[in-house]
């Protein structure tokens, strides 16, 4: 029996400022499918389901619910007409408990006393059909991405909503966590709720999807049903003509080399029992003990939040190690600041490129050389030389395709991509010795990522040490040579690339190691 | 002894209902978001407006009655700022204070005159509770007061019951903590901020009005002598909770009556020393429970739905 249409948007269209996010796009879902929509960053996803939810209004188009055009003005609207959304980042109250959360905003049965068994009864009767498991007294702020993005769903379930979007949600969920999920949706269509699901990871909407839509640049490429096409159908949809599919990275199938490191005599980066203690005493790295070689690129990979972000600090002397020794080409760098070790071979993009990566009164051209505007060819130490910053700086804007009018541009007129194109341009026009990259690929489209992976192997051939840390574990596993999982500031187990298993990554992700057997039910905080 | 203990201990609960009602003032409009600092002007306007209309009408609720809608006036301006106009909290609480401190000395100059002897109002007499007032030692202590001490401590447990234990006060909550979840799930932010701040405003307007009435019989300029700001320590102290704040009330109270007996009968000890008290013990408590600590997450921040960040 062919699926009824429960949702149509018709040619939709958005622009923000100059910008045409959404250009004449249309949407179909049916009732009881699980519907993808892919497509790379900026492609205008999450736009166009912010649009049905409420959160952004349309400049043109409409949308058809049951075949009733209807006008959506805010959340409340959509979550009335039975539409829930599962956003990346929760909205969540951390000091409520899971059930606090679950039930805000709706009326419950005892509303001057709060004994909310019935309405606990009923939550929990979710959980067990759709196996979503938390535990409904627990406290938001205990518990992992993956039990709290299981509360965003049963936040949409207990409304009573026919219509689920989940936005990216696989992000920051361990591999064992993305199958879970993926069986909870499928329980979900099988109990007649209809799922658009917002990737831009092809391999997932190939597992889970029933029909897919794919959007680029703002337009409708394709809708097509799963069972019809291939992967290369997809592949080209997603990244339009213009890219080499052949020679890209991000689509690569062929097994890459494993690195040879007996040809190389002493690693160019070593971390030895670093520790690291944050202000309020809580340690934040413990013991890890690290080698980066020339020629190398080492992946760290794991749960955003387990002590990433401090690795990356620690590394380029942004925070001060509490105890242990880090080593730089034989030398020992430990007491030295950031100023001295950008100067002397560091390069390092940030997670954060808004606090931490840019600055946004500054123009282009300053930006681009922030860091290592001490050095040459920048700086004879004293002055800077202005004529060479800006010829360096045109070149680096054509090369890395920033969408800017010039080095003189003020930094702040660049968009998100733009924006971390240009902390990829600095990092990678100076040959350093150690690159930190910090989700470096974050906001990018595909080719870019392609570019940067380019890139980062340009590097790898040239005999420098690259430390790729990522949330995204398709990427690490595309280009590290080895991988460090991290759980809770402790490096839990290094892998080198002919031992790759995403689900022996995602056991340590959650901390699990060979002597600490998995539980099932345990939620880690 | 005992009789000085008893006095002691009854003076303090008496003391402890400014504290009590401009805490709880303060933190209700906390719990949205609205971080009100303009409490000592508030409660002197509270405690001029208070001691007029009861010195005119000869109405001591009146009286009352009239303070409390001079705080929610308050609270409404600050609530108008700062939610609806998006005006900085502290810029807004510090002018609201200036005004406050203005208008309550302008008000008893412009309608009375300047005096020879001070106008008097009756003070608050203590209403005796039959039988629990005649238990030996606790009884005199608890149950031998006047009826404001009696509601403060009853609004504190109304608001912990409120707060803690209804769907309103659950909803109230979750717009000091992230507005943005709240407005997602349809929970008007912009009212709920207006209203705690309004019915906090009113009760800072109470516990400035207390003082006239049960201190002075009379309104002097600058009388809350530092209560309004103590209140804001008091929250903190409290963990913006009202039970704690409660307790809080009575340890900030005795500490005050300490420090006036000491100016009274002296010691080695200078009164202003014991004044620091409770600013140096908010400050340890901070410390301490710095980790713990439960200040509303959005406390001090205006939301602005435009300018979602999702």
């Amino acid at each position: 029996m062919e699926k009824k249409t429960i949702l149509e948007l018709k040619n939709v269209r958005k622009v923000f400022g100059q910008i045409v996010a959404l250009d004449s796009v249309s949407f179909a879902l049916k009732r009881g499918e699980i519907h993808g929509l892919l497509g790379g960053n900026g492609a205008g996803k999450t736009t166009l389901m912010n649009i049905l939810y409420g959160l952004y209004r349309k400049d043109e188009g409409e949308i058809l619910l049951r075949d009733q055009a209807v006008s959506i003005q805010g959340p409340r609207d959509a979550i009335n007409q039975g539409i829930g959304m599962v956003h990346q980042h929760f909205l969540q109250i951390s000091n409520f408990t899971v059930l606090e959360n679950i039930i805000l905003g709706t009326d419950v049965k005892n509303k001057y006393t709060m004994k909310m068994d019935q309405e606990a009864e009923k939550v929990k009767e979710l959980c067990q059909r759709f196996g979503l498991n938390v535990n409904l007294n627990d406290m938001i702020s205990t518990l992992t991405v993956g039990a709290r993005q299981k509360v965003e769903i049963l936040k949409a379930l207990y409304r009573g909503v026919d219509i689920l979007i989940l936005d990216e949600p696989t992000t920051n969920l361990t591999p064992q966590e993305v199958d879970a999920l993926f069986v909870s949706l499928r329980v979900m269509v099988n109990d007649g709720l209809s799922i658009v699901f917002i990737t831009h990871k092809l391999r997932e909407v190939l597992s889970v999807c029933d029909r897919i839509t794919v959007l680029r640049e703002g337009k409708n490429i394709t809708t097509l049903d799963r069972k019809d096409a291939s992967e290369e159908v997809f592949v080209r949809a997603m990244v339009g003509e213009k890219m080499d599919i052949e020679n890209s990275i991000y689509f690569a199938t062929e097994v890459r080399q494993t690195f040879d490191r007996t040809s190389v005599e002493a690693p160019k980066l070593k971390l030895e029992n670093v520790n690291l203690i944050s202000q309020d005493g809580i340690p934040r790295l413990k013991d890890v003990n690290l080698e980066v070689f020339g020629g190398e690129i080492v992946g760290i990979a794991g749960v955003a939040g387990n002590g990433q972000r401090e690795l990356a600090e620690v590394v380029t002397g942004v925070v001060p190690v509490s105890n242990g020794k880090k080593i730089y080409l034989g030398d020992d760098v430990t007491s030295k600041t950031n100023e001295d070790l950008l100067s002397s071979g560091f390069s390092y993009i940030p997670e954060d490129r808004l606090s931490d990566g840019f600055l946004p009164k500054a123009t282009v051209a300053q930006n681009l050389i922030l860091g290592q505007h001490r050095i040459k060819p920048y700086s004879d130490g004293r002055f800077i030389n202005w004529k060479t910053v800006y010829a360096e700086t045109t070149k680096n804007i054509k090369e890395y395709n920033i969408k800017t009018n010039g080095p003189g541009d003020i930094g702040g007129n660049l968009s998100g991509g733009n924006i971390q194109r240009v902390l990829i341009a600095r990092a990678f026009s100076m040959d350093s010795q150690v690159m930190v990259a910090h989700n470096p690929t974050r906001g990018l489209d595909i080719p870019s990522m392609d570019f940067v992976y380019q890139k980062m192997l340009a590097r790898r051939e040239a005999q420098l040490a690259t430390l790729l840390i990522s949330e995204d574990l398709d990427e690490l596993m595309r280009i590290s040579d080895r991988i460090a999982v991290i759980f809770r500031g402790q490096i839990l187990g290094v892998l080198a690339r002919d031992e790759f298993d995403k689900y022996a990554i995602g056991r340590l992700m959650s901390g699990i190691t060979s002597e600490n057997q998995p539980t099932e039910e345990k939620n880690l905080p | 002894m005992d009789t000085m203990i008893i006095e002691f201990l009854r003076l303090v609960l008496l003391s402890m209902v400014p504290f009590v009602l401009a805490g709880q003032g303060t933190m209700l409009g906390g719990r949205t978001g609205v971080f009100n600092v303009a409490q000592e002007g508030m409660m002197l306007v509270g405690a001029s407006v208070g001691f007029l209309v009861s010195f005119f009408s000869g109405s001591i609720f009146l009286g009352i009655i009239v303070a409390m809608l001079s705080g929610a006036l308050f609270g409404f301006a600050l609530a108008y700022f700062t939610t609806s106009l998006k005006m900085n909290q502290f810029v807004i609480g510090l002018s609201l204070f200036f005004i406050g401190l203005g208008v309550s000395t302008l008000l008893p100059k412009l309608i009375l005159g300047i005096t020879l002897t001070p106008p008097l109002i009756p003070t608050l007499k203590s209403i005796p509770i039959p039988l629990l007032s005649q238990i030996p030692f606790i009884g005199p202590i608890l149950f031998k007061q006047n009826i404001l001490v009696y509601v403060s401590v009853l609004v504190s447990i109304g608001l912990w019951y409120f707060l803690f234990r209804t769907q309103k006060g659950l909803e109230l909550r979750s717009v000091g903590e992230y507005p943005m979840t709240a407005d997602s799930l349809g929970i008007n932010t912009t009212k709920m901020r207006y209203w705690s701040t309004i019915i906090g405003g009113m009760l800072i307007g109470m516990a400035g009005a207390y003082l006239p009435m049960v201190y002075a019989g009379t309104f002097t300029e600058g009388m809350t002598m530092g209560r309004g700001w103590l209140a804001i320590a008091l929250t903190f102290f409290g963990g913006w909770s009202p039970l704690p704040i409660l307790y809080g009330s009575l340890f900030f109270s005795a500490i005050e009556v300490l420090a006036f007996r000491v100016q009274v009968i002296g010691s080695f000890l200078p009164y202003q020393i014991l004044q620091m008290f409770p600013y140096i013990a908010t400050i340890l408590v901070m410390i301490f429970t710095f980790k713990r600590s439960r200040v509303p997450a959005f406390l001090g921040n205006n939301y602005d739905r435009e300018k979602r960040s999702l």
